[in-house]
């Protein structure tokens, strides 16, 4: 087999795009659409064929001498091929939802192309086995992100900047962390670094790691997922936050972890892993828990879900990582179904304010079963998909201590609490003016919802499919010790406290329906729990965004910095002008004209020569 | 010979026939103007012909030997033809802009002759070997560009022009007597004759003194910002492309392909770079003038070019080379973008404007993807030669300078995101501005798609660089 399919795996989607862009639309306003279903269809295929291959690619790119020798490779291995399979499978789903979704907006054409680029871009950072090149495409990821963002109805550059500069930093750290594994490693050929997590290694480590949480949205670099669900267009939160930007950001996670470095549970920063992960578990779920906007609660789950996944695999325990990577898997699914669900809700209700709807069941049957299945699925139900990756992941954390397992379970609790408020108020409940004479979704955007609902179950009841087939030989036999992790949860302890705390989710919603009398109102008691209101208030009025203080610290130390340029040209404006003027005149005043002034000074330099040479001479003799 | 005729044409034919212009400009301002286009290119030319020689290790020579050491001397190495091949190529789009930009002013035979002659001094200036006339010609230099930044000729603006070349002028002096210096060391102006000597500390610092000042750098960067007062195309050309980057190529020039390179350069020099590239970013998100936040981001890269010749490694250089040339190109671009904006708006006051992005799309098209490159994001270009100085800074152990570039790059996406929003979003203010020009547009939408290609082709550029570091560096493959 050539390993030119691996560039073709690339280059189809990027010329896609590039077409997609010239494509005459005023003449076919579907033409982008299908251009972009077919092209991902076809690399969809693709990865599909090239599944059970592995495969290598190299050519020398830039050349410099020695030292410094980047080149073109790439190459297929089980963990590659398996995300690659999964970037081509959303791709593809989510293009064949917005072919509908987004046909006739003036902007579709754009949306298209960036959708197709994605995809390339994504494929190279998969497929790239050198780190400057995974740079290249991984930061390339920015531009699409902001062009995506920026195809939305009302143009939100504000949010596309925002997002752009938070993605952005974390990539300057990646950098940096690329360079330091360079120097430390002496090669940037990914299949040949293998470090130690000492001094300089953990920093790089670090680094590499901040690039990957940042991909991955998780905190503190969230928060422009939230701005963007609302301002984007809907197809790019299922396509990027809910599902690539996690496969990326995890992939790379776990590469590092297992891979380019040696994480073990006695590495320092393996508790750091955790403790990151557990606060993004339970500081995002408690924010999303009162949203009162179909898309903003997704966003904020969508940073919640990568602290499972986080702290799966900086346990640095082969049951964790290998729960960590199901989790990502099976959040990309059940994510990306509920955002499409809430992309049908926005197309048919023309809302997605939860105060506004309700009783859509009735109306959008296939849209509320969709979005059953996809909650029951992200909130731990069994026999559903992520009852069995959130196992794993609770039992490895336990592992490591009760603390972060403690958090996740409460994590758990308050997911299970939003999407019964969620599912509540817009699925049941009384219809709503925005509610009444809205009709299903069009085929070509609930196949895509189906079909991802229907891998809920499947990943779930017969998950040995995923984690014996594409997980278990992703992370290799060195990882998993050749023990297999598919079947029902070991430990029924674990299971009896997760099912116990979905009944006390249940209870709590019942509680809070009770107490105000409608779904939106379920978990009213804890957002204006004593204590808890005002930090909710605090965070409402944007203080707590990590973006709001970055960005009152870079203008602050602007400031500053202007001043030291001020000085600078102060000098020389003002100094160094009136020097010049105060010299002259001196020495016009010294030059008057008078004879008797003039011989005055002659004296003076000729006692001031004959002083002069009597020093140099006399203190020679 | 036929390749040294190719070296003369490329120096003189600007350089001379820039004085014919003011005739031709009494025929035909038409005829002018493709005229002095025709003489850049010709220029662009014969340095693209002696390409495929150099990258061979082919050095292409013509001289005349002179008395008191003063032979006047070409050589044309990959170093000086990468470097002639960037000024031609920005400063003919730039030509090319003024056509539009300059018709409806006065004095446009002086500005062809003055931007004409500058850019026959920058070749004559970078195939030299010999320092005096290397002098001369950076001289040359400051004398038209102090005409070409006081064109429109009101007090401010000649003040302006006269701060600029006071400042430069005053670097120079001060190298010159390094030049002596160097001169009464070695016994002679020739460059190839002094390879491999080594300078003693204070000849160094006198001459790094005018190449700072040439290249706006702290502590003598305000000029740059300052003469933002020009016609966008001068600005584009002295402060983007060509004139602040002469003092870069002849540290490369001087410190790393002639002299033995001085490892206490390195801690200087990178730390006035980090400062410079800090300071003047933290002045561009302050500013509120377009043309002056786009100087101070031409000092603030200047930074890392500096950064990535004071490492003195192969990385290094080819990173700053490779900058040179993705720099000149976004930056062009952007002050080409403000000249439109300008010209259309009448105003540089950021916060006067708007809105632009739907009445001039395609400027604010092509100021975006340069924007992109300046901040050296991928595909584009400026993403490879970012990462490969700080790489070198990392590489060599300065891992705190590389933080503090990094620092400097994060306020680069901001400042630059900051001037797109304050421009090109938000409501429109005023009059309704559209692109008049078709030419000024098609200019920049022409820089913006060549930010791209030096991305995506990254390794033509890159083939010319090696061959440069090879030369100068002596390293073997």
């Amino acid at each position: 087999m050539s390993p030119y399919l691996l560039v073709l795996a690339i280059v189809i989607p990027a010329v896609a795009g590039l077409v997609a862009l010239v494509l005459p639309t005023h003449r076919a306003r579907w033409a982008a659409g299908a251009l972009a279903v077919v092209a991902t269809g076809c690399e969809l295929g693709l990865a599909i064929y090239l599944f059970p291959h592995d495969l290598f690619f190299s050519q020398p790119w830039l050349v410099f001498g020695t030292g410094f020798t980047v080149d073109l490779a790439f190459k297929l291995s089980r963990f590659s091929a398996f995300i690659l399979l999964a970037i081509a499978g959303f791709g593809f789903l989510v293009s064949v939802f917005s072919s509908v979704s987004m046909a006739g907006a003036p902007s579709s054409r754009r949306f298209h192309a960036w959708v197709l680029f994605t995809v390339a871009m994504a494929a190279g950072a998969v497929l790239a086995d050198n780190l400057l090149l995974l740079l290249f495409f991984w930061e390339g990821l920015l531009l699409t992100l902001f062009g995506m963002i920026v195809a939305g109805k009302t143009r939100p550059f504000a949010t596309a900047i925002k997002a752009f500069v938070i993605v952005g930093i974390t990539d300057l750290c990646m950098m940096l962390g690329v360079m330091l594994t360079g120097h430390l490693a002496g090669t940037l050929s990914m299949s040949s670094i293998h470090l130690p997590l000492d001094g300089l290694g953990s920093v790089a480590f670090l680094l590499l790691l901040i690039g990957a949480m940042g991909k991955a949205g998780a905190m503190p670099f969230h928060s422009w997922i939230p701005d963007a669900a609302v301002d984007a267009p809907l197809p790019f939160m299922a396509l990027l936050p809910a599902s690539m930007e996690k496969l990326l950001g995890i992939y790379f996670l776990a590469r590092i972890s297992l891979d380019l470095f040696v994480l073990t549970p006695e590495a320092w920063v393996s508790p750091i892993l955790m403790s990151l992960g557990a606060a993004t578990i339970l500081f995002a779920v408690m924010m999303a828990l009162v949203q009162k906007d179909y898309k903003r609660l997704l966003a904020y789950h969508a940073i919640s879900q990568v602290g499972y996944m986080i702290l799966g695999i900086g346990t640095a325990l082969p049951i964790g990582i290998v729960g960590g990577l199901f989790h990502m898997v099976n959040n990309a699914i059940y994510k990306s179904s509920l955002f499409l669900s809430g992309g049908a809700v926005e197309r048919q209700t023309g809302t997605t304010d939860l105060g506004k709807l309700g009783g859509l069941a009735r109306s959008m049957p296939v849209t509320a079963i969709c979005f059953v299945v996809a909650a029951a699925s992200i909130s731990g139900v069994p026999p559903f998909n992520g009852f069995f990756s959130k196992e794993l992941v609770y039992d490895s954390a336990l592992e490591r201590g009760w603390i972060f397992y403690a958090v996740a379970l409460l994590g758990s609790f308050f997911t299970a609490a939003s999407f019964l408020k969620l599912g509540h108020s817009a699925f049941f409940g009384k219809p709503a003016d925005a509610s009444r004479k809205v009709k299903e979704a069009p085929w070509p955007m609930l196949v895509p919802m189906i079909v991802l609902a229907v891998l809920c179950l499947v990943f779930g009841v017969a998950n040995s499919l995923p984690l014996g087939r594409l997980i278990e030989p992703a992370v290799g036999a060195t990882v998993t010790r050749g023990e297999t992790f598919a079947g029902f949860p070991s430990s029924m302890l674990l299971v009896g406290l997760t099912v116990g705390v979905l009944i006390l989710a249940c209870l709590n919603h019942a509680f809070g329906v009770r107490r105000t009398g409608k779904g939106l109102g379920a978990v009213d008691h804890i957002h204006y729990a004593p204590g808890l209101s005002s930090v909710y208030a605090l965070q409402e009025t944007g203080v707590l965004d990590p973006y709001r203080i970055l960005t009152s610290v870079v203008r602050l130390a602007a400031a500053v910095l202007y001043r030291i340029d001020r000085v600078i040209d102060w000098l020389y404006s003002t100094v160094a002008t009136q020097s010049a003027f105060a010299i002259t005149w001196l020495l016009r005043k010294a030059h008057n004209g008078n004879v008797s002034r003039y011989l005055a000074w002659s004296i003076l330099g000729a006692i001031g020569v004959v002083l002069a040479v009597l020093a140099i001479f006399g203190g020679v003799r | 010979m036929q390749e040294g005729i190719l070296l003369l044409v490329a120096v003189f034919a600007p350089l001379a026939g820039a004085f014919l212009l003011p005739l031709l400009g009494r025929l035909s301002t038409r005829f002018r103007d493709l005229v002095a286009l025709a003489l850049v290119v010709a220029s662009l030319g014969c340095s693209l012909a002696l390409v495929p020689g150099a990258l061979n290790g082919e050095v292409v020579r013509f001289s005349v030997s002179g008395p008191l050491g003063l032979s006047l001397g070409f050589a044309a190495d990959a170093l000086a033809l990468f470097m002639a091949i960037v000024s031609s190529l920005v400063g003919a789009i730039i030509m090319l802009f003024s056509f539009d930009y300059i018709s409806h002013y006065e004095n446009q035979n002086e500005y062809y002759l003055m931007a004409v002659v500058f850019l026959g001094a920058m070749m004559g200036l970078v195939f030299s070997t010999n320092l005096v006339f290397l002098f001369v010609f950076w001289e040359i230099t400051g004398i038209a560009s102090w005409r070409l930044i006081g064109f429109y000729r009101s007090k401010t603006d000649v003040l302006k022009a006269d701060k600029a070349f006071l400042i430069t002028a005053l670097g120079a002096l001060i190298m010159l007597v390094g030049i002596l210096a160097v001169y009464g060391q070695t016994g002679t102006f020739d460059l190839d004759a002094m390879k491999g000597v080594a300078l003693p500390f204070w000849v160094s610092m006198l001459l790094l003194v005018g190449m700072l000042s040439k290249s706006a750098t702290l502590p003598f960067q305000t000029w740059l910002p300052d003469a933002g007062v020009a016609p966008s195309p001068v600005t584009a050309l002295l402060h983007a492309a060509v004139l602040v980057k002469i003092g870069v190529y002849v540290f490369a020039r001087l410190f790393l392909a002639t002299f033995a390179f001085d490892e206490a350069l390195r801690t200087i020099v990178a730390s006035i770079a980090g400062s410079s590239a800090l300071v003047s970013a933290g002045a561009a998100l302050v500013d509120t003038d377009f043309k002056r936040i786009v100087a101070y981001s031409t000092v603030s890269q200047i930074g890392f070019i500096f950064l990535g010749l004071a490492m003195g490694t192969p990385l290094g250089v080819a990173g700053a080379l490779l900058y040179i040339l993705m720099h000149g190109l976004a930056k062009a671009g952007l002050f080409l973008c403000a000249g439109i904006v300008e010209q259309n708006t009448g105003t540089k006051d950021i916060t006067k404007l708007g809105g632009l992005i739907r009445t001039m799309p395609w400027t604010a098209g092509a100021f975006l993807l340069c924007v992109f490159s300046v901040m050296g994001i991928p595909p584009l270009g400026g993403f490879f030669s970012k990462y490969m100085v700080v790489s070198a800074a990392v590489s060599s152990g300065e891992i705190a300078m590389s933080v503090v570039f990094l620092a400097g790059a994060l306020l680069t996406i901001l400042y630059l995101f900051r001037l797109f929003s304050k421009v090109f979003l938000g409501e429109p203010q005023g009059a309704v501005a559209v692109e008049k020009s078709r030419l000024m547009v098609a200019c920049v939408v022409l820089l913006a798609a060549l930010s791209l290609a030096g991305g995506l082709l990254v390794s033509w550029p890159s083939l010319l660089a090696k061959a440069a570091i090879l030369q100068m560096l002596g390293v073997v493959q």
